[in-house]
């Protein structure tokens, strides 16, 4: 069997259909019994080529909507669109058109990395198992080994080198970078990166900011089933880079430090276990910290953080929202 | 957890060394028999339905023998056994592991998926049952015996047609469950439930194993031809078993 990427005879015409390459989601929502895992009426269209990051905390819905796409989860309400193809009236095709790489990592421990490639490459072409092997050698897998001999992290490479072999126009990564030194991690983007540059579509899922964002040409926040905002990366590593933590000693008067801190060029202001958060005016810090540094009783705090923050942080900071 | 040929063959493979090591020491040990049947009536006799089966062999010589040891002793006691262990966890194993989101997320269809998966495992139990069987053609000339190809491929056939309706639910059950020793332990107790009805006088006629009774056998060997009394409810049993599960498997969510 081959992996066609040709127009699909069941895919939709005219002005408004989906191209390829494309991901269309059109008032979505989803239940599992009582608990609502995404809300009604999710929206969401990613065009081709790219690499668009889905973030938001574990619970969120990001997992689900991604096994959605690729019609592992039933649909039950909405439409959904892949790469030209209605995932209700073709989802074998619409599998054939993407690879998909869980979120969850449970694999068949008995089996080489090799035997697992060969499991998971099932139904492709022989050159996307030769790309794979290629990719799993690249960062290092001892592909001769039993996979219940490799760690965390090894695993998650195993899955990548599989998601990233097939020649296709749409690839969805769910925490493809989770559990992952810095070093690999990089590796893998550059991955990600270069794939994308030779025009493939890339959802990629995170509950970490920190991890994706570099690849990120988009990022949707989805927290309680809702996307809550949609945003391109520049813009939101704008807006966190107005985020200023600052750690004053035990000692100090919590109440004397935050007003001082209050000031026209502040935002917002919140403390919370002794730190306090500024959402700044402006991205550039150095005029509150020249401010600062003027301030009349202030002690000196013991640490300042600027632009680096959890996503939890960056939903409460940025969107007043609980990342739960 | 069967996935892939080489499981398939490894899994068959030793299910039909076990079947060949049964029968071949049976078989080995058929002279002996012979010569002590009343004896062995004797004993056998403290339980009814077991002297009924050791006076049919005494009676109908080698052939009733030969299907007591490799149908009733062999492939319904370890078959049944082999058919709820090979079925049991094909689904829910992927579940109960967290494997069936990679199983199913690639471009398969889930009915071959499905269908792969239930004839590799019923072909596992099913070649062993009919290869150990024929075997016994060639084993019989040992002990100066003999018995037709024919009705070795016929006896054969009619013990597959036994074992899977029981393969079939078990599989049934693993599609919608995801807990294969639950599984596992259910249909076991339930098989050996059944087996033990079939030793009390009472209650012998209400067991399946009847199906499996020396006496079948050679009923099937008299007329040449399987009776469809039995083959045709097993048929549908085992039909009726692969669609739902099938139907429970096309919507069963990772």
């Amino acid at each position: 069997m081959t992996t066609s990427t040709a127009p699909h005879p069941g895919g939709a015409r005219g002005a408004n259909a989906p191209r390829e390459g494309t991901i269309l989601v059109r008032d979505l929502g989803h239940r599992f019994g009582d608990k609502t895992a995404l809300e009604d009426g999710l929206e969401l269209r990613v065009e081709a080529g790219g690499v668009v990051g889905l973030l938001g905390p574990n619970g969120s819905g990001k997992s689900t909507l991604m096994r959605l796409l690729v019609g592992l989860v039933p649909l039950e309400r909405g439409a959904i669109s892949v790469d030209g193809v209605q995932l209700e009236k073709d989802g074998l095709e619409v599998r054939r058109r993407v690879t998909y790489a869980p979120g969850e990592l449970h694999l068949y421990g008995e089996l080489t990395g090799e035997e697992h490639l060969r499991v998971l490459l099932r139904a492709r072409p022989a050159a996307a198992l030769r790309r794979a092997r290629e990719t799993a050698e690249e960062l290092g897998l001892p592909l001769k080994r039993r996979v219940r001999g490799y760690s965390h992290g090894m695993k998650r490479q195993l899955v990548f080198a599989a998601a990233m072999a097939p020649s296709v126009r749409v690839r969805i990564l769910d925490e493809i970078s989770e559990g992952l030194d810095p070093a690999k991690r990089s590796q893998i983007l550059d991955h990600i990166e270069h794939d994308a540059a030779s025009g493939t579509t890339i959802l990629l899922s995170s509950h970490h900011l920190g991890e994706v964002d570099r690849a990120c040409q988009r990022i949707v926040f989805l927290s309680a089933g809702r996307i809550i905002a949609d945003e391109t990366a520049e813009a939101v590593r704008a807006r966190a880079a107005r985020v200023l933590k600052l750690r004053f000693p035990e000692s100090a008067d919590g109440e004397a430090v935050a007003a001082a801190l209050q000031g026209a060029d502040v935002e917002t202001l919140s403390r919370e276990n002794g730190v306090f958060r500024l959402v700044l005016e402006d991205e550039d810090p150095r005029p509150f910290l020249g401010r600062l540094a003027a301030a009349e009783g202030l002690p000196a705090p013991l640490s300042i953080e600027h632009g680096r923050l959890s996503l939890r942080e960056l939903y409460r900071s940025l969107y007043g929202v609980e990342g739960t | 957890m069967l996935h892939g040929l080489k499981s398939y063959l490894v899994y068959s493979f030793g299910f039909l060394l076990v079947l060949e090591i049964m029968i071949a020491a049976a078989i080995y040990w058929w002279p002996t028999f012979e010569d002590n049947a009343q004896n062995i009536i004797n004993i056998a006799s403290r339980i009814p339905v077991l002297g009924g089966l050791a006076t049919t062999v005494k009676e109908k010589g080698v052939s009733a023998y030969v299907y007591g040891q490799q149908y009733f002793k062999g492939c319904a006691a370890l078959g049944t056994a082999a058919c709820v262990l090979f079925a049991a966890p094909s689904v829910a194993g992927e579940v109960h592991r967290g494997t069936m989101e990679m199983w199913l997320a690639r471009p398969v269809s889930r009915s071959r998926l499905f269908t792969e998966r239930w004839l590799g495992g019923f072909a596992a139990i099913a070649v062993p049952v009919v290869l150990s069987s024929l075997s016994i053609a060639w084993m019989l000339p040992w002990v100066d015996d003999s018995m037709p190809l024919g009705d070795l491929a016929l006896t054969s056939l009619h013990m597959v047609l036994f074992l899977a309706p029981i393969y079939a639910a078990t599989f049934a059950w693993s599609s919608i469950g995801s807990e294969p020793m639950r599984i596992s332990f259910v249909m076991l107790f339930l098989s050996v439930l059944a087996f033990a009805m079939y030793l009390v006088e009472a209650v012998t006629n209400y067991t399946p194993y009847r199906i499996v009774d020396i006496r079948v056998f050679l009923d099937i060997e008299a007329t040449g031809r399987l009776d469809w009394r039995y083959y045709v409810p097993l048929t549908a049993a085992t039909l009726a078993g692969y669609v739902v599960g099938l139907r429970s498997f096309l919507r069963r969510t990772p």
